[in-house]
């Protein structure tokens, strides 16, 4: 039996939990949310990382949709409440494939009947515009964990890709996170700065996630989690999902990614400018410079440091599928993931090892913070902090 | 999810028939001196086996802005508790979500949510005393379990930020009524293209629009278009006094042909500084819309003064004893404080099970219908 078919087995019996993936965001900007001109009930490769043929293929058995909504716009409550709906939409119109989970025995429950646990997360803390009351309504509305910042800063928490201001988390910030754990939501330090992920590895009593990062020590990205991070998920019970997305997980990537955003700039375009004169310019610098190839092994790289430093109860996959443009070799798509373990089987990882990675470490830390949450229920209430009073 | 939790329940009917009490005592039907003969204890007696639906509470506003507040022990700084809504017989409550006018109309949506959460914190707090209600089967639960029934809403329109995706989320978190004004989509000059569309999925999620501060454009239209009774929670009769919330006499007939609901506001600016005046507007309704479509509005805490003998969620019986003297039937009597509401929501609920079987979650936006 090929490493492939051993990884495919595996799979069947503990499907992948993936962390983040945009397919929301997606049907927003190709089709404005009809779905019917994005059906995933078939294939559709030619516009989307995400369907649910290939999610079967890949051996996905629970998926976290993201909620996303950008972090430079203004209204990002209404944005997430209609990315939450189309979540809700997707899981109606596709009952035999995605049933709605909000519990680790939900996804127990859809682990059982082969369909697919839907869950929620909502990436970055702009979504509750600083209100503990749209952070409850989120969570009422299913929503299961928040990443605390996206690329920009809140005015409460700093992100890794902008100028640091608070220093990690406010006074606010830190009450963000207790009522995250007295709710059961789960706190998300993808995207947010080492001093972020400090802080709230200090303030928060439930295990964290980082729904789609790698290790900052393999590959020099502020998105990735530093060795002394990774460090404290063995005594917070947390679990890092590795990422797989080539500009934070290939050094190679990284830097090409850098001349690349630096050759607009000089054009006079800003870097993420997706305009036809903006593109024609990023083409021919591509032409001169080929876009460096992440693979198979770039992510199984990753996962055998964190492994090292964090331990295989904390480790996840979050591949950030139609989050991002390029994907490495072998896992263009979201059918991909059993070439991910056939590589850490090559490498010597256990069968009980790969369950860890794939399945149970992930529903583990969601029941381990529905724990927190009932135990914070007998003796706190819901918190009316604001911004003003907490933070000045 | 919730929707899961919408079968009806067997209820109470109104105005059945009561039966016999085996147990009577063969003394007390000879007694007309008693309990029966006085308006007020009759009205008590009425109103314990038909309790008040009140159609609007500013609450939540209130709340928002307390330290402290015990609706159970009773409060204050408050016209309603749990003490006086007990009083007053009221047996289900609409807890409006309406946004002070001045706030920025891109907060609503945030601001909504947070009036959501507050009152589901406000439930929560007072297990004994109040359960969330979504649905007329709810409702008779809540009755039964002896607790005040809340249901959500009505919410401002601007709370939709103009998509269907914020009305379906709303709907999720137990919205029940939307009032169609005050948006480019209900304004004075009626609907557009997509207020129907509004209209339209507010009937497949069951969501019952209230049409008080609607123009009569609007009006008019979702008389015609709506497959769900609609709500005017809080007008009176305009013809008896003017008020721009008050409805004239044409649009009550048709709101009456259409099998609406006016709930009439406890207000003085409204409906008068007395009983008598609240009871004049009562009788003018009934009279043109019909007993099937006439309720009762508390409209407390909402920043307006109350007539006389209604200050606060207490008074009830002292309405329906004034309504027992001119000659209400008490079956009337029920239809107007009980009801009337549980039709409008038990069609609100058949009509959405129904839609939701031929339609699916509609994906208009504003910008593809009205340009």
């Amino acid at each position: 039996m090929t490493s492939l078919d051993r990884a495919r087995e595996l799979l069947r019996e503990f499907p992948v939990v993936d962390g983040h993936n945009d397919l929301p965001w997606a049907l927003r900007e190709q089709v404005r949310y009809d779905l019917a001109a994005r059906d995933i009930a078939v294939r559709q490769d030619a516009h989307l990382h995400t369907d649910l043929p290939r999610l079967r293929e890949g051996g996905v058995g629970a998926q976290y949709w993201s909620v996303y909504v950008r972090s430079d716009l203004p209204d990002a409550v209404p944005a997430t409440l209609e990315q939450i709906d189309c979540v809700r939409q997707l899981i109606d119109r596709h009952p035999q494939d995605l049933r709605a989970a909000l519990t680790a025995a939900d996804m127990e429950a859809a682990r059982t009947e082969g369909r697919i646990a839907s869950l929620m997360g909502a990436e970055g803390g702009h979504s509750i515009a600083n209100s503990l009351g749209v952070l409850r309504a989120l969570y009422a509305l299913g929503v299961r964990y928040m990443t605390l910042t996206h690329n920009d800063n809140v005015d409460w928490a700093d992100s890794a890709t902008d100028e640091p201001r608070a220093g990690g988390l406010t006074a606010f910030g830190r009450e963000v996170v207790r009522e995250m754990n007295r709710l059961g939501m789960l706190v998300d330090l993808s995207h947010v700065a080492p001093t972020t992920m400090r802080d709230a590895l200090d303030t928060s009593t439930a295990p964290v996630i980082f729904s789609h990062s790698s290790a900052r020590a393999v590959c020099d990205h502020p998105r990735n989690i530093p060795d002394d991070v990774l460090e404290r998920l063995p005594a917070n019970g947390g679990v890092a999902m590795v990422t797989f997305v080539p500009k934070f997980v290939l050094q190679a990537a990284v830097d090409w990614t850098a001349a690349a955003d630096d050759n607009l700039r000089a054009h006079g375009f800003h870097h993420l400018d997706g305009t036809a004169e903006a593109m024609k310019v990023h083409q021919a610098f591509e032409e001169r410079h080929p876009r460096p190839v992440a693979t198979v092994a770039t992510v199984a790289d990753h996962l055998d440091h964190m492994r090292e430093v964090a331990g295989v109860d904390h480790l996840g996959i979050g591949g950030d599928y139609d989050g991002t443009a390029f994907t490495p070799e072998g896992l263009a798509d979201v059918s991909g993931y059993p070439n991910l373990l056939a590589e850490l089987l090559d490498r010597g990882w256990s069968n009980a090892d790969l369950a860890k990675l794939t399945w149970q470490n992930a529903v583990r830390v969601l029941g381990a913070a529905e724990d927190v949450s009932r135990a914070l229920a007998e003796t706190s209430a819901p918190s009316h902090a604001t911004l003003e009073a907490l933070d000045g | 999810m919730a929707d899961l939790q919408d079968e009806v329940h067997p209820t109470t009917e109104v105005a059945a028939l009561p039966l016999e009490d085996p147990f009577a005592d063969p003394l007390d039907l000879l007694d007309t001196s008693g309990p029966s003969g006085d308006p007020l204890d009759r009205a008590h007696a009425l109103l314990n086996d038909h309790p008040v639906a009140d159609g609007y509470t500013g609450l939540p506003w209130v709340l928002r802005h307390l330290p402290w507040y015990d609706l159970e022990e009773g409060e204050s700084a408050v016209d309603t508790d749990v003490p006086r809504l007990r009083e007053g017989h009221v047996g289900a409550l609409f807890w409006s979500l309406h946004l002070p006018e001045g706030l920025a109309a891109d907060r609503a949506v945030g601001a909504t949510l947070e009036q959501l959460d507050l009152v589901r914190s406000v439930i929560q707090a007072h297990p004994e005393g109040l359960r969330l209600a979504r649905s007329a089967g709810h409702v008779i639960d809540a009755r039964n379990c002896g607790r005040i029934a809340v249901l959500l809403g009505p919410a401002t329109a601007a709370a939709l930020d103009d998509s269907l995706g914020i009305l379906r989320a709303l709907h999720t978190l137990g919205l029940r009524v939307l009032t169609l004004a005050g948006t480019s989509w209900a304004s004075g000059a009626g609907l557009t293209r997509f207020g129907e569309e509004v209209v339209r999925e507010m009937n497949r999620l069951g969501v019952v629009a209230d049409l008080s501060g609607a123009s009569e454009a609007t009006i008019t239209r979702v008389l015609a278009l709506s497959r769900t009774p609609v709500l005017c929670t809080r007008s009176a009769a305009r013809s008896l006094r003017p008020h721009p919330d008050n409805l004239p006499d044409a649009l009550l007939t048709a709101l009456g042909a259409a099998k609406g609901l006016c709930l009439v506001p406890l207000t003085a600016e409204q409906t008068g500084p007395t009983v008598r005046d609240v009871a004049d507007h009562l009788d003018h309704v009934r009279a043109l819309a019909g007993p099937d479509c006439v309720g009762l509005s508390g409209t407390y805490d909402a920043g307006v003064a109350h007539p006389q003998e209604l200050a606060d969620a207490s008074g009830y019986p002292r309405l329906i004893a004034e309504l027992l003297r001119r000659g209400w039937p008490e079956s009337d009597i029920a239809l107007l404080t009980w009801g009337n509401v549980q039709r409008v929501l038990r069609t609100a609920d058949f009509v959405a099970r129904s839609a939701r079987e031929r339609r699916e979650p509609s994906t208009a936006t504003i910008a593809e219908l009205d340009g």
